[in-house]
């Protein structure tokens, strides 16, 4: 077990060089640098000349790539030229944000999304099977930005709309994310419970007198959950990354907004150093997930150890 | 049963994170040491607890605990140095001085003492004197004097300091000379004594007091900007200044606070302090606006709410005007056909109807143009008008050889306002009845810009506001040879690129405000270089609360919050 989550960590080192290089290839081909837009408007052709040359922005993209791994493997990833600080503080400062945003979220949809699924699955076709399905659907096919202005019109007031001040302001982004996130958990839950409930075993301990719940909980959910815990790790590992347009629509300083304010900056240094760790993020994500389904599977247990 | 524990626990871990996170909500308040204090204090005060109290307690609080202007921001001050940035000035406006300004006297702009009080300009118009006031103070108690002027010019022009704004200090004597390494010093900039500078121009230049009155021209403190090095304009500590407003913390992509300075040589402003918050979405504006949250909100920047604002009688009291000195214009890329033949580019003038887009855009609120210097600027002039013709543009199409019509690209960024698109879809239509088949493309900002520099982008919809009042900050911005190819107009004019050379070294004010006047003419009326649109009227929403809140001269969104005053 140890071995393979040695192995799974040293893999992580050449994709996150893989993908800095990639973002370094394609954004090299796209017009465009970070000087001409930070001055906008006001372009002075001159400034912009003599600072390329000092800031070496007019290097070929493979010796601005050659520096950039030279100087992260020292631990430093560069001052970001949009924000002209550290990205490693940018980042430090916007990830608590993000990752708040995220737990609370996942939280909701687990907590909604799993309960929701199983009186489904259990009530399957009734009224409420249709109303909680009907629900799930839509908090999978609204997009963000319509819910989220739908909650904030209806909540202007009653809970702020805007800004990272309190605990309270977390609802209606983690609303937004953890709507879109239960719908998708919700469906799973009751597809597979409904799958396992039709197999033999739950019909045998039915057979033996158990009482509807313990049935239920104890038996089928515990056995309809795997692809459950997937969905979730593929959710918290997105979330992770930020959400881009909940973060703008409600204000949030998270890791989203920081990724397409580098990538519309031209600002190399803060994506990739969003890229990096986002990646990192989800690598260490799907590495718990992968440790999960040994816990709650002994089967892959047993195959894993040999 | 096991089942349930397992929940139970993870409903702990929940709440254990989320408690864990409460401190980095602290956290996000507290950046400066002194800063900290004060707004923890502040929140002990207004968080009595109860959550569900919250935005009414935020309300209430700032009402009753502290007199504070909130104002919202779309996007994040890479720094708060303003030689080091060319947008971000509303934190420059509030927190620095200048050694004069630009302020509207009897209705007119005119530059006025500030840390200077007077000053004389030799006869040659080469040697300006300027006479500082003994009585100012930087935040961190240090004196100003004329020494902090000269370190403030040299500092811009210092290579290491990386300043993109050097050209606002260029014209003074050997300041080109540092900015290429070959001097340590300016020559032509020296403290005569402790409240005297004198500055020396390599020649005459006009526009040089107006162009010390921009933002970019704010003065330093050499002791502490010199010990902050690369985190001044950055970390609040140590960003120091003479003006109304001190910096008290800078909580990234969230909210920059300003308080008060009880020092402020022109008597201390009317409110505690000013918040400027990040609220990039426009409709969170309006509701945050309408929830007593945000006190000034600026609709000539979020425009897609311009039209709720305006049309809604609740808010007819709430609307500040003014003008904007600034115009709107098309401007056409000569190398790029059908736009290098003049006929061509005279024929799209006229058959766009301008005051028709200004009523059924912008409800009218603004004026057409048709010159690039609007109203307001010193030496705007009545121009000849630009007629509506469609007839006479089919002619012209004719005459270059387009009687059948021709294709033409206009050219906008993803980033702009709802309105640019929707106006070039109106223009696409006028001039289909022409015969001009446009095609509208769509370019994402860097991409835009960069290729706007290399002067390839079509014809596109651009917006100049002053930055200084005077033709030279209008016209040499965009006709010179080099600015011509960085915005893609690729006018070739040799005249033009000489007599703005000439402008600038003339002393004589009215022949360098007619030359400006032939320039202009010569640009828009015979070139076609450009086809101004419209002047706008900038419209900003305040709070019942908020009282002497005025446009700027310039009709910018920022501005100085020094004369803004809260009464409940």
């Amino acid at each position: 077990m140890l071995k393979y989550i040695i192995k799974r960590i040293l893999i992580t080192i050449p994709v996150l060089v893989g993908v800095v290089f990639l973002i370094f290839v394609m954004l090299s081909v796209v017009p465009g640098d970070p000087l001409t837009v930070m001055m906008g408007e006001k372009v002075k052709v001159d400034v912009i000349e003599r600072l390329s040359k000092t800031m070496h922005l007019n290097d070929p993209w493979y010796v601005q790539f050659a520096w950039y791994l030279w100087n992260a493997l020292h631990g430093d990833f560069g001052t970001s030229y949009k924000l002209m600080r550290s990205v490693s503080s940018v980042i430090a400062n916007a990830f608590p944000k993000t990752l708040m945003l995220a737990v609370t979220a996942a939280a909701l949809s687990w907590v909604i999304g799993i309960p929701a699924g199983v009186i489904s699955a259990v009530k399957k076709n009734s009224i409420i099977d249709h109303l909680f399905m009907g629900f799930a659907l839509c908090g999978v096919s609204l997009p963000a930005f319509s819910v989220g202005m739908f909650l904030q019109n209806i909540f202007n007031g009653i809970l702020p709309v805007s800004g990272f001040a309190s605990p309270m302001h977390l609802i209606l982004p983690a609303l937004v994310l953890g709507w879109n996130a239960a719908g998708t958990i919700a469906r799973l839950t009751r597809s597979s419970l409904l799958e396992v409930l039709e197999d033999d075993y739950i019909r045998t301990a039915r057979a033996k007198g158990l009482a509807p719940v313990p049935v239920i909980v104890k038996h089928a959910l515990k056995n309809s959950l795997l692809p459950v815990i997937t969905m979730m790790a593929i959710q918290i590992s997105s979330l992770l990354s930020g959400a881009v347009i909940t973060e703008t629509l409600f204000s949030i300083p998270g890791i989203g907004r920081l990724a397409v304010d580098a990538i519309n900056g031209r600002d190399m240094p803060l994506l990739q150093g969003t890229v990096i760790f986002t990646t990192t993020v989800i690598i260490v994500g799907n590495l718990i997930a992968d440790i999960l389904y040994c816990v709650v599977d002994p089967r892959i247990r047993v195959e894993g150890g040999k | 049963m096991k089942k349930y524990v397992s929940l139970l626990l993870a409903g702990a871990m929940t709440a254990g994170m989320l408690s864990g996170c409460g401190s980095a909500f602290e956290d996000s308040t507290s950046t400066t040491g002194a800063a900290a204090d004060a707004t923890k204090a502040a929140q002990t005060e207004t968080s009595p607890g109860a959550a569900g109290e919250e935005t009414s307690a935020a309300k209430e609080g700032a009402a009753a605990g502290r007199n504070v202007i909130r104002i919202p921001e779309k996007k994040e001050f890479p720094t708060v140095d303003c030689q080091k940035n060319t947008e971000f000035y509303v934190v420059p406006l509030n927190i620095y001085d200048r050694l004069v300004e630009c302020e509207v006297v009897d209705g007119v702009a005119t530059i006025v003492p500030g840390l200077a009080k007077k000053w004389d300009i030799s006869e040659d118009g080469l040697v300006y004197t300027f006479h500082l006031r003994d009585d100012v103070k930087f935040h961190n108690g240090s004196d100003f004097t004329a020494d902090d002027v000269v370190y403030t010019i040299e500092r811009m022009m210092d290579p290491d300091t990386s300043a993109l704004n050097t050209d606002f200090f260029s014209m003074i004597k050997g300041a080109n000379d540092m900015l290429n390494g070959q001097a340590d010093h300016v020559e032509g900039a020296v403290a005569v004594d402790d409240y005297t500078v004198e500055l020396t121009l390599d020649v005459p230049f006009g526009p040089f007091l107006a162009n010390l009155a921009t933002p970019s021209c704010s003065i330093y403190d050499r002791e502490s900007t010199e010990a902050a090095g690369d985190q001044f304009g950055i970390d609040p500590a140590v960003t120091v200044g003479t003006g109304p407003f001190k910096m008290e913390s800078w909580v990234l992509n969230d909210k920059i606070t300003l308080v008060r300075n009880d020092d402020y040589f022109k008597g201390p402003a009317k409110v505690d302090g000013v918040e400027l918050i990040q609220v990039p979405d426009e409709n969170t504006q309006k509701l945050m606006y309408e929830n007593g949250e945000l006190d000034i909100v600026d609709l000539s920047s979020s425009t897609s709410q311009l039209a709720y604002f305006m049309g809604n009688d609740k808010y007819k009291d709430n609307l500040v005007t003014g003008p904007e000195a600034g115009n709107y214009f098309y401007a056409f890329n000569q190398s790029i056909k059908p736009m290098d033949d003049v006929r061509v580019r005279k024929a799209i003038s006229m058959a766009i109807d301008r005051q028709t887009i200004l009523d059924q855009m912008y409800n009218g609120a603004g004026h057409v143009v048709n010159s690039m210097l609007p109203d307001g600027v010193l030496g705007s002039y009545e121009a000849q008008e630009i007629p509506y013709d469609p007839e006479g543009a089919k002619a012209l199409l004719a005459e270059a050889g387009y009687g059948d019509g021709c294709d033409l690209e206009i050219y906008q960024k993803t980033t702009d306002a709802a309105d640019a698109l929707a106006m070039n879809q109106v223009v696409q239509s006028m001039l289909s009845q022409v015969g001009i088949n446009v095609t509208i493309k769509q370019m994402d900002e860097a991409a835009f810009l960069a290729e706007r520099k290399e002067g390839n982008i079509g014809m596109t919809r651009a917006v100049w506001w002053a930055d200084f009042n005077d033709p030279d900050n209008f016209l040499y911005t965009f006709f010179t040879e080099k600015n011509a190819k960085a915005r893609s107009i690729n006018h070739t004019n040799t005249d033009v690129f000489q007599w703005l050379e000439d402008a600038r070294a003339m002393v004589d004010e009215e022949e360098r405000m007619a030359l400006y006047q032939k320039i202009d003419t010569t640009m828009v009326q015979e070139e076609v270089a450009v086809l101004p649109l419209y002047q706008m009227d900038h419209v900003v929403v305040v709070q019942d609360w908020i009282k002497d809140f005025h446009i700027p001269w310039n009709g910018w969104t920022d501005t100085s919050y020094y004369t803004v005053s809260i009464e409940r």
